[in-house]
């Protein structure tokens, strides 16, 4: 009897511990998939971009972000629970990110673009933190902000975020496709597109009347993004935007340099060829708005006599032009074109500076799509000379750059 | 696998897409004059020439190059143009160290191949790139005028 007993308890203990571990599995296979989403939508955020240094570990914070009143460091957003988010509620990271107030009500500044990831829904968000919950705490302070007053005073964004932060989801529009809403949502939620490429208000918020119109962005420019043929991205077809997002870059229309580099190897080109399609279809829909840099002309670049006889112009010969080509068509690389682009019709030169000095030297890309960086090789009159023939020679801007403008352009730094 | 096409001949090399030309030719084909200079498209010493056209072949991934036609130093003494190139050469006695003479001569022929009669300012534009630490340049261009002239 005794016998029986024992195997009937048997039987019962490993069907409750089989029911158990097949739970187990499932909860395991749930949790796993949570993550999944979380890393994804992480990547479409670009979480990693401010919350980690050159050198330092992926989220673990203290990017520096430099402002006419001082500096925001970005904090730690690793698992750590004295010294990043390993204490956090949900609720309070789905404040963070959809009101900016986190953990002990503290106020966020718009720095961290919560202002666009409140459209996110809570699952959403929800994801991500069970992403950043998987990753390995790393045990690193925060920096303390240096702000000036009033601007140390947190509890101003209250009123700021009670005129500017609408706190609201995004409301699919029916009357557009589920391809289209999906761009818009990602566009204008996790993506933060607007964040660099809108202009601002003297508020610091979000000129919504001129939303991708193009800004000025650490000494770079974020060009017109909008629809606009001549300022935005109109003339691209849904193949170069979807190219430009894959690989950096669209032959002849532009070539991701400065932050927006970063921007395509951590985020955009991460996202599923869907996704990019229809961020795609969203940006060619969007209000047109003519401001900004314009697109060089290419009418008569190749037919146009070559004359090498100032500095600028034998500089360009010497430096530039086996890649580069006179006509601007590029020698040997689908990348090397500048026929057309506004980088050469910028009058001020912004990012035709930014590539000079900081070259496009990403060891991950081709060597075809490399450029050296010419800060050391060439002296601001130098610089200065090639910049404005280039602008004289491929664009129409009328633009000339002088050796103080090269000097400003180098003391700006860049994460 | 890839299959290229150089001076006429096929060459199948086991090697990455994204290695440069350059790097093929001289440590896997044993084609040693093509020279490295820089290895940044800033000397002009690696130039070779994809379908004619004079490319640095240092930042050329062999991947671009896969179904053009490559020609080299190797071969140029095969064509016209490359014949009285190197004619004019002896000539003028052009060369001193001699390095950067196999990208200068290559740059020579594709300006000459499409611009028979280059004039001075199309050569200097032409030969801009091609950096001779020795300073042949006035040789150099001496030497590609008595062809464009002839």
């Amino acid at each position: 009897m005794n016998t029986l007993k024992n195997i009937l308890v048997l039987l019962g203990l490993s069907l409750v511990s089989g029911g158990a571990m097949a739970a187990g599995t499932d909860t395991q296979a749930s949790a796993d998939a949570l993550v999944k989403k979380g890393a994804y939508l992480a990547k479409a955020a670009d979480c990693v971009a401010c919350h980690t240094t050159k050198k330092g570990k992926p989220f673990a914070g203290g990017v520096e972000f430099e402002l006419p009143f001082g500096s925001l460091f970005s904090p730690n957003i690793t698992p750590d629970v004295d010294t990043g988010i390993g204490a956090w509620t949900d609720d309070e990271f789905v404040s963070a990110l959809q009101e900016g107030v986190g953990r002990d009500g503290k106020h966020y500044y718009p720095a961290f673009p919560y202002t666009s990831y409140s459209l996110m829904p809570r699952d959403e968000i929800l994801a991500i933190k069970a992403y950043l919950f998987s990753l390995p705490a790393v045990k690193q302070a925060p920096i303390e902000n240096t702000l000036s007053f009033p601007f140390n005073q947190r509890w101003g964004m209250f009123f700021w975020n009670a005129l500017f932060l609408d706190n609201q989801r995004y409301e699919p529009d029916s009357k557009q496709s589920a391809e289209w809403n999906r761009g818009a949502y990602l566009v204008q939620g996790p993506g933060h597109c607007g964040e660099c490429h809108t202009p601002r208000t003297i508020f610091q918020s979000l000129d919504k009347d001129q939303a991708l119109a193009g800004a000025p962005i650490q000494g770079w420019q974020a060009y017109n993004i909008s629809a606009d043929p001549l300022y935005g991205i109109g003339a691209w077809s849904v193949e170069d935007l979807t190219h430009y997002m894959a690989k950096g870059y669209a032959s002849g229309h532009g070539f991701a340099g400065g932050p927006m580099a970063s921007v395509v190897e951590h985020s955009l080109s991460q996202l599923t060829p869907q996704d990019q399609k229809a961020i795609a279809v969203y940006l060619k829909s969007t209000p047109a708005h003519s401001s900004g840099i314009a697109r060089a002309t290419t009418d008569d670049l190749s037919a146009r006599a070559v004359v090498v006889d100032d500095l600028g112009s034998k500089i360009f010969a010497e430096a530039c032009a086996a890649c580069h080509r006179w006509d601007g068509e590029g020698n040997q690389s689908p990348t090397a074109k500048l026929a057309g682009l506004k980088t050469v019709n910028d009058p001020a030169a912004a990012n035709l500076l930014g590539v000079l000095l900081n070259g496009h030297s990403n060891m991950g890309s081709p060597v075809d799509q490399r450029m050296p960086n010419f800060a050391k090789g060439y002296n601001d009159q130098e610089l200065a000379a090639v910049s404005s023939f280039v602008l004289k020679h491929f664009g129409q801007s009328g633009g000339v750059v002088t050796p103080e403008a090269v000097a400003e352009r180098r003391k700006v730094k860049s994460h | 696998m890839h299959t290229l096409s150089i001076n006429g001949n096929e060459q199948q090399v086991d090697v990455p897409g994204d290695m440069p030309l350059l790097w093929v030719l001289r440590d896997v084909l044993g084609m040693t004059g093509t020279k490295f200079g820089c290895g940044i498209a800033q000397c002009g010493v690696c130039t070779v020439h994809l379908d004619g056209k004079a490319v640095r072949s240092c930042v050329l991934p062999i991947s671009s190059a896969v179904g053009h036609e490559i020609s080299t130093i190797e071969a140029i003494g095969e064509t016209e143009v490359g014949q009285k190139v190197q004619a004019s050469w002896l000539e003028h006695e052009v060369v001193q160290c001699g390095y950067c003479q196999s990208g200068q001569i290559m740059s020579a022929v594709a300006l000459l191949e499409k611009q028979p009669d280059a004039d001075d300012a199309a050569i200097d534009a032409a030969m801009a790139g091609n950096l001779c630490r020795c300073a042949t340049y006035t040789r150099i261009r001496a030497a590609i005028k008595s062809v464009s002239q002839a």
